[in-house]
């Protein structure tokens, strides 16, 4: 497959003991049978989300890159960027601002920055960006509960 | 909303099978009083209320035996209803007596195997007496009667194992068994329904809301390697569902519904892969898919053709398709059902509201008749030519296009001359040069014409159109084609003449019957006939065509349409009936991308091309062409990857391409190769057998000419409305120029909006759409006919039109106030009586 190669190089490049997103995006599987299918844990450093770890799903279309991936959340979050059913608005792999030469690893960076600052000017949930910008302690605390209630454990080291 | 524990399975069709019964015999009891003599029975049987078989009569018998086969779709659940009734030529046949055989106890006891299988079962008289025995044998089935589960009864279930009166708690499990619930109360207990009402607008957000929710997502896979939805949009998950409109249904994608699962369809098997993840085989088809097969909707039903192959008959329309239905594609349909819906009505407005009041003669020639005095021949070497009688003088050149024309002299030292085939080009004496470019076509009185084009540009086009006209009319055929086809089944009737024909046969001039309505077609009819058929071209559930991007109705070929067996056949039809269109200058309501006839006029297809049908894939190209891509680490060969119903499939755009990296040095023929691979994949057959059909009706080399833009000017016409082209082509009877009514009427034209101009252009053409060359190209049912004013009537009448002749009736009114009212209300008494 043409994405094959490109997908390739890029997987190997995140696992490597040199990539910069090493602590931050790990257990990176991909099935044998389909490479355009990339599962990880995103760990964020930035309270209240550095109570738990989240698991992600990166798709890539068949006619990557010339297509962008998608990215979902398959653990809940408590977030104003993402929906209840797991999808983020990223703008790197919106189709404006989509170039072929984007890498994942920029593409998951730009999402762990997105999950350690919310931008609550840009919401997928309303109610939680309101709760965000109006009474930040409580959507702290609301949002911690939530992590340790739902969210993966963090890898121990 | 979906009430899950109410008998799912009762809530889809299960899929169905064929049984063949043997109706052998039946022994009848002595006929009380209301037989006479013996009876002259014959036996009807029906499957869960669809309409019923029937066997021979046996003449006076009590014992008839028939010995007849009847093959039969049914499922495990199915019932057979059986009646024998007496023949009677005077009265309405009699029912002798009747009997309900349910196949699911049966099948339990035999373990979902029937091979001549005997039954006798008992007949009963409308009082509940005996009536006799009939015998039957079953013979062919053969289910796996694990994926049917005995279903929950909403009543006490009888235990009635082999006894074969009628079981009136039995769901129906085909849709059509709506109507077989009648009989079930001749038992004196009325049946329980465990169904909703039936679906009653087919493919409407309704009949959706019904389609049972999609079931918990298996593993989110691209479905890379495994055959899929017939769809090329990713497969939808869970997620996307809230796009599509049925988010009100759809399961969110963490939680697990609870729900029981439906059996799966027959031939259908779940298995898991080595990494453990779920996936489904379709031994029907030979494909595997991530996705569960979702129970088809209600009112659908599945069946296997005589060839063996698997269709979809949706009862709720009448219609059948080769795709298995799901949410997607009843969204599709639904949204394309409404569209055209939208483009009736809209035209419906003017079509019946004037009859066609023509009793002329009919013309052969599609340009009409030809102006007093002149005569068409063809000299020894088979050109045409035109004999002028009237002033003895002869001409290649046809009067009839030439007058639309109007040229202007040629310079000095030019001529004018025909090749062979009919195509004007031009000598130039001065320089001994030859050219088929118009030398006329210097700076004009205005800097735009008519349709805001240079005039110079637009010359030339006209002059284009002149040629194919030309060639179109030097081509025609004597005689006329009848095309008769019915509204109920216009594609198909439509499809069936237009293949069966030779193809000149379709240069003849066309006359179109609508089954069961009267009238003659001067081209009133021929033109409803090709709006109308233009639409069903992109009817989604003949998966032909689809929408090249969603906010325009651009047409392009779609690359899963292999999923129709005969999609080229039809891919043919197609091309001969778009011919067929700019041949007898009619128009098509839905055109198609300007790639699209770029590639009909065999034009190379640019990077730029694409920006309209898909903007993300030439945002990308044009990334590559416009950066320096040797250090950003695309990992890009020449070789390119593309997914049709769910299997993805490599292509190398040149041979060993899968191993030629992309590089700066070489990029410029990489993005020349995807661009042009782009427009190609998955659609090169069927755009061939398009090229094929349509060649044999028009050749393509006659449109050599013509840009994209003119070729779809030519087949959908124009739509902005030009009102001084609209008054410098209009014409007058019984009134003048400077009439004062004619002055209030363009004074009143100038103040409408565009939408009003279109509904008065409606009013008095029947169209809103507009020919080619804009009004002086205005056809009526007799080739062109100009925009007309008449004076008719007096100030008291409301203004009339008469569409086959572009004719407005309008009464000499006293006031501008006055004919603006009368005006407007004529057009909007039009449409108001045009929607009912």
């Amino acid at each position: 497959m043409a994405a094959t190669r490109r997908l390739q190089k890029e997987l190997s490049d995140l696992k490597s003991p040199n990539c910069a997103l090493r602590k931050l995006f790990r257990d990176i599987t991909v099935d044998e049978s389909n490479i355009l299918l990339w599962h990880g844990l995103i760990v964020p450093e930035n309270p209240p989300y550095n109570k738990g770890a989240f698991k992600i799903e990166i798709s890539f279309p068949a006619e990557y890159p010339f297509k962008p991936p998608k990215v979902v959340f398959k653990t809940k979050i408590y977030h104003p960027n993402v929906d209840e059913k797991g999808q983020v608005c990223l703008p790197i792999i919106n189709a404006e601002n989509w170039k072929p030469a984007t890498k994942t690893d920029q593409v998951v960076s730009s999402l762990i920055a997105l999950i350690n600052d919310p931008e609550p000017e840009h919401p997928l949930r309303a109610d939680l960006a309101e709760e965000y910008t109006k009474d930040r302690k409580k959507y702290m605390k609301n949002a911690e509960e939530h992590t340790k209630k739902f969210s993966e454990k963090r890898p121990a080291d | 909303m979906l009430v899950m524990g109410e008998t799912p399975a009762a809530v889809t069709t299960p899929q169905l099978s064929q049984l063949v019964v043997t109706v052998s015999s039946a022994r009848l009891s002595t006929p009380g009083g209301l037989f006479s003599s013996k009876p002259d029975p014959y036996l009807e049987l029906s499957v869960d209320g669809q309409p019923p078989r029937k066997t021979d009569v046996c003449r006076k018998t009590l014992n008839p035996k028939w010995d007849e086969h009847f093959t039969i779709l049914v499922t495990p659940y199915s019932k057979l209803d059986l009646k024998v009734l007496s023949s009677n030529s005077l009265r309405t046949d009699s029912i002798i007596g009747h009997s309900v055989i349910e196949l699911y106890p049966i099948l339990e006891k035999e373990n979902g195997k029937l091979k001549n299988y005997t039954l006798t079962v008992e007949l009963k008289a409308e009082g509940r007496n005996k009536a006799g025995d009939l015998t039957l044998i079953l013979d062919g089935l053969d289910v796996n009667m694990r994926q049917y589960p005995r279903r929950q009864q909403n009543g006490p279930r009888q235990a009635n194992g082999l006894s074969t009166t009628a079981s009136p708690n039995v769901s129906p499990s085909s849709p059509l068994s709506e109507t077989s619930l009648t009989p079930q109360s001749q038992n004196g207990r009325p049946a329980p329904n465990p169904r909703r009402p039936a679906p009653r607008a087919p493919g409407a957000p309704n009949a959706l809301r019904r389609t049972p929710p999609p079931l918990p997502p298996p593993p989110i896979n691209a479905s890379s390697t495994t055959p899929a939805a017939p769809s090329t949009a990713p497969p939808p998950r869970p997620s996307d569902a809230t796009n599509s409109g049925v988010a009100t249904i759809a399961p969110g994608t963490t939680a697990q519904v609870d729900a029981p699962l439906e059996p799966l369809p027959p031939g259908w098997e779940m298995r898991t892969d080595p990494l453990g993840r779920t996936y489904y085989v379709d031994h029907n088809t030979r494909t595997t898919s991530w996705e569960r097969p979702q129970p088809l909707p209600p009112g659908w039903e599945r069946r296997v053709d005589d060839r063996g192959r698997v269709y979809y008959v949706d009862h709720n329309t009448r219609t059948t398709t080769w795709q298995r239905p799901n949410t997607e594609s009843l969204n599709n349909y639904a949204n394309w059902q409404e569209w055209r819906g939208n483009r009736t009505l809209e035209q419906f407005g003017q079509r019946f509201l004037y009859p066609q009041q023509q009793s002329q003669a009919q013309e052969n020639d599609p340009n009409g008749p030809l102006p007093a005095g002149w005569e068409r021949r063809v000299d020894s070497n088979n050109r045409v030519y035109f004999v002028n009688h009237s002033n003895r003088t002869t001409q290649w050149e046809d009067p009839r296009t030439q007058g639309i024309m109007q040229e202007d002299p040629l310079p000095e030292g030019w001529e004018m001359r025909y090749t062979a085939e009919g195509v004007r080009y031009f000598v130039d004496h001065n320089t001994r040069t030859t050219t088929f470019q118009d030398p006329r076509g210097g700076p004009q009185k205005g800097p735009k014409g008519a349709y805001g084009v240079p005039i110079q540009y637009e010359r030339s086009f006209r002059w284009k159109l002149g040629q194919f006209r030309y060639l179109c009319h030097s081509n025609s055929l004597p005689g006329h084609v009848k095309i008769t086809v019915s509204r109920d089944n216009l594609f198909e009737d439509s499809f069936a003449q237009i293949m069966r024909l030779q193809p000149f046969d379709l240069r003849r001039r066309l006359y179109i019957i609508f089954k069961g309505e009267e009238g003659l077609d001067y081209g009133g009819l021929a033109r409803e006939w090709f709006f109308h058929v233009s639409h069903e071209v992109l009817n989604p559930m003949y998966c032909l065509f689809e929408y090249a991007s969603t906010n325009n109705y651009s047409l392009q070929i779609n690359p899963a349409s292999s999923i129709n067996p005969d999609h080229l056949q039809y891919f043919k039809f197609i091309g001969r009936f778009i011919a067929m269109a700019l041949y007898h200058g009619k128009f098509i309501d839905s055109g198609f991308t300007l790639p699209f006839y770029k590639r009909m006029l065999n034009k190379k297809l640019v990077i730029k091309d694409l920006e309209s049908i898909d903007p993300e894939y030439y945002q990308s190209l044009l990334w590559i062409k416009e950066n320096n891509i040797d250090e950003c680490g695309l990992e890009l060969f020449f070789c390119a990857d593309f997914e049709v119903l769910g299997k993805v499939e490599q292509h190398e755009l040149k041979p060993g391409g899968s191993e030629i990296r992309v590089t700066e040095e070489n990029k410029e023929e990489y993005i020349n190769l995807m661009t042009n691979w782009r427009f190609t994949r998955g659609v090169e057959e069927q755009t061939k057998a398009f090229l094929e059909g349509f060649n044999e009706v028009v050749p393509l080399q006659w449109l050599q000419y013509f840009d994209e833009r003119e070729l779809e000017l030519m087949l959908c016409g124009m739509q902005e409305i030009d009102v001084d082209d609209w008054e410098r082509n209009t014409i007058y009877r019984h009134y003048q120029r400077s009439s004062k009514q004619v002055v209030w009427f363009w004074k009143m034209v100038r103040e409408i909006d565009n939408e009003k101009r279109t509904r008065l252009l409606q009013f008095v053409t029947g169209t809103c759409r507009l020919p080619v060359g804009g009004f002086a190209e205005l056809m009526g049912s007799n080739g062109p006919q100009r925009f007309c004013i008449e004076k008719v009537g007096k100030e008291t009448w409301l203004p009339r039109s008469h569409t086959c002749f572009n004719r407005l009736d309008l009464p000499p009114y006293r006031s501008y106030e006055q004919l603006v009212e009368k005006l407007n209300y004529a057009i909007e008494e039009t449409e108001g009586f045009g929607q009912e």
